[in-house]
């Protein structure tokens, strides 16, 4: 699950696999803008099959608590 | 092949993946008053699948009146390939989509007005700015109208607001040249209104539709471009056993097939039912059966449910060649392109095959365990969809039709001759008129391959040749005892001092091989002779598609001119005082209406 999290990460924002990290973030990704996050947010949503609320988007900025989230979902 | 069938994130990994680099560039600008960036993902993805890279250009969020009225805008210009406007209600009439009820009909009617003002406005002034195809978007139809269920009572709705609304707009849109309306009431239907908006991101960002909905759009969109670009498809291939009909008729026979008004074989039925309706719109059918000739020919003379009819039929290859093969020679029987085909087939096997044989060939693959969504998936592809459909369009299955019973009779006769004879063919030739006008101009756009010079003429260009004294525009008809083939050939003749010069030559690729050219030429060479002209000259100029032609007037007396080699265009001389060149006799008669003017 968390490798297909940052594989999707990385398709989302064009960036290589290699390069994402639990510790990834709009800090360390440039192309992580608030309508990429929009993006990733609508992807991760139809390849899990989740459904964020509001407050867990503003807060998965951050790969680990990306993978925590879904996880809480599950 | 469905966009939303695969994922958004596969989609965005394929886009990176893919090399672009040798792709003609589509130049996409995207005017909104919402937040629309998903579909960006799958406009790309749908426009890489016709060959083509999309170069995409948002506006700014809510500037579309803005960047349509301005000196210039930074997100169009004149290379601007495509323009996509989308105007969602809530942004420019807060009242008419959530404020209804409190409106009087007279505020409504001021309102629909006023809308219909700013979307002309800002449609013209686009159109006056760039040359663009213009895709406008319609307002969405409301899926839970103001007035409930009394809203469909009466004129007075919100639904029916929002209907005059769209219909105006459309009125609005189709009066401005290479400006569409998409119906976004189709992709919201197709979609279902729970699948369609994301009130989530509504509220977030002003992003209304969810990644199922651009998917949709998207997918409407690239039909527009597809056709738009002429990479819409013109022929249906289509297999027999377990696509036509439920069953394989050499194993099950005539009475064992699956085929009726009884599920399954009603399915079979209603799919045939969609396909004789795309025939009727102009779509080419042919078949291609690893089967005996006869099975297959005794279902369709002998079983109650079949739909198509033999005479449907364009072309066929019923054997046990390999399809791709068989394709291959149904593309030269019926005079088309493999990239003009969609082969449909219920084998994996089959449809690999010729997807790895023959990858211009579109194939689309229904299994028969899914014959319950074959009919849906069949109408749902837009392959076949165009801009117009016109009359000769609806005619085109049946001319072509009774191509197959001349070419019946062409194995019959024992020699050409004889075979063209027996077509009875009569020609008409005649000076254009307004009722033809446009028909010629359209040949003159259309035709590659037997063109002369390929030069292209709008309505008007043919207008000023026919009020011209120094020109003359020719048309042949051709008929046979098959069918009427309507206007097939142009001739446009210059004067200059005594020479006349063959300006425009061509002849529809529908009418090759018989002849009618030269009924055309020695007509023209007679004509040119009564206006006073000493020596015809001709022209070929060079293209990728009309070598055909090359020798086509020196092997009619004409006489190559001298000249230096570099020239894609040579030049041919007939002298008028010596005896013109001569036609076939074959032709059961020949008219002109040449002596008028």
């Amino acid at each position: 699950m968390e490798n297909l999290v940052k594989q999707i990460v990385s398709n989302v924002m064009a960036v290589p696999v290699d390069s994402i990290h639990n510790d990834s973030s709009p800090e360390s990704i440039d192309s992580w803008d608030s309508l990429r996050h929009m993006n990733l947010i609508l992807a991760l949503e139809q390849e899990f099959k989740v459904t964020f609320s509001e407050e867990q988007i503003t807060e998965m900025m951050r790969v680990a608590t990306i993978i925590s989230t879904i996880k809480t979902l599950q | 092949m469905l966009m939303s069938s695969r994922s958004f994130s596969d989609i965005s990994k394929e886009l990176q993946s893919e090399n672009f680099a040798t792709m003609p560039l589509l130049r996409v600008a995207i005017l909104r008053n919402i937040m629309i960036e998903p579909l960006v993902t799958y406009l790309r993805y749908g426009v890489l699948k016709l060959g083509l890279n999309a170069q995409v250009t948002l506006g700014e969020y809510d500037t579309v009146f803005q960047e349509a009225i301005a000196g210039s805008s930074t997100v169009y210009d004149q290379s601007t390939d495509v323009l996509l406007v989308f105007l969602h209600l809530e942004g420019i009439s807060w009242d008419l989509a959530r404020n209804f009820n409190a409106l009087s009909s007279q505020a409504i009617e001021e309102e629909v007005a006023r809308i219909i003002d700013y979307c002309q406005a800002i449609v013209h002034n686009l159109r006056a700015k760039s040359a663009a195809m213009i895709l406008w978007h319609g307002f969405l139809p409301p899926a839970y109208p103001a007035l409930g269920i009394f809203d469909a009572q009466s004129d007075a709705g919100q639904s029916h607001a929002l209907q005059r609304l769209n219909t105006a707009l459309r009125a609005v849109v189709s009066a401005v040249a290479n400006a569409y309306f998409v119906d976004m009431g189709l992709c919201l239907a197709r979609v279902g209104e729970s699948h369609f908006y994301d009130e989530r991101y509504w509220h977030m960002a002003r992003a209304p539709y969810t990644l199922e909905a651009c998917a949709a759009i998207a997918q409407e969109d690239v039909k527009f471009l597809r056709a738009r670009f002429g990479k819409n498809k013109k022929c249906l291939v289509l297999d027999c056993d377990n696509t036509l009909w439920g069953g394989i008729v050499g194993e099950d026979g005539l009475n064992g097939i699956k085929l009726g008004t009884t599920s399954p074989g009603s399915a079979y039925r209603e799919l045939q039912q969609q396909i004789l309706d795309l025939h009727h719109r102009g779509i080419i059918l042919a078949l291609c059966s690893k089967n005996n000739e006869a099975d297959v020919w005794e279902v369709f003379q002998n079983h109650p449910g079949m739909v198509l009819k033999r005479q449907h039929f364009a072309a066929w290859r019923i054997n046990w060649q390999d399809k791709a093969t068989n394709i291959r020679e149904l593309a030269v029987a019926i005079n088309i392109g493999l990239d003009s085909m969609v082969f449909v087939d219920d084998s994996a096997f089959e449809v690999n095959w010729v997807r790895q044989e023959l990858p211009d060939v579109e194939v689309m693959h229904l299994p028969k365990e899914n014959i319950f969504r074959a009919r849906q998936q069949l109408s749902a592809c837009g392959l076949f969809d165009t801009l117009t459909v016109s009359q000769e369009d609806r005619a085109r299955g049946s001319m072509l039709t009774a191509e197959a019973a001349r070419q019946q009779i062409l194995h019959s006769a024992s020699d050409l001759h004889t075979y063209y004879k027996s077509l009875e063919m009569r020609v008409v030739v005649s000076f254009v008129d307004a009722q033809s006008l446009q028909r010629v101009a359209q040949l003159t756009q259309k035709t590659n391959q037997f063109n002369l010079t390929t030069r292209r003429y709008s309505d008007a260009d043919i207008g000023h040749f026919i009020a011209s004294a120094e020109s003359d525009v020719l048309y042949i008809q051709l008929e046979d005892k098959f069918g009427d083939f309507g206007i097939i050939g142009v001739c446009i003749l210059r004067y200059e001092k005594d020479q006349a010069y063959f300006d425009t030559f061509l002849l529809s690729c529908r009418a090759l091989s018989r002849g009618v050219e030269d009924v055309l030429l020695t007509q023209a060479l007679l004509l040119a002779k009564r206006r006073g002209a000493t020596v015809a000259v001709g022209e070929y100029y060079a293209t990728r598609k009309n070598s055909q032609t090359e020798s086509f007037y020196g092997t009619r007396g004409f006489v190559a001119a001298q000249q230096d080699g570099s020239s894609a265009s040579k030049r041919f001389i007939y002298p008028l005082d010596q005896a013109l060149p001569i036609h076939p006799d074959y032709f059961y008669a020949i008219t002109t209406h040449l002596e008028s003017e």
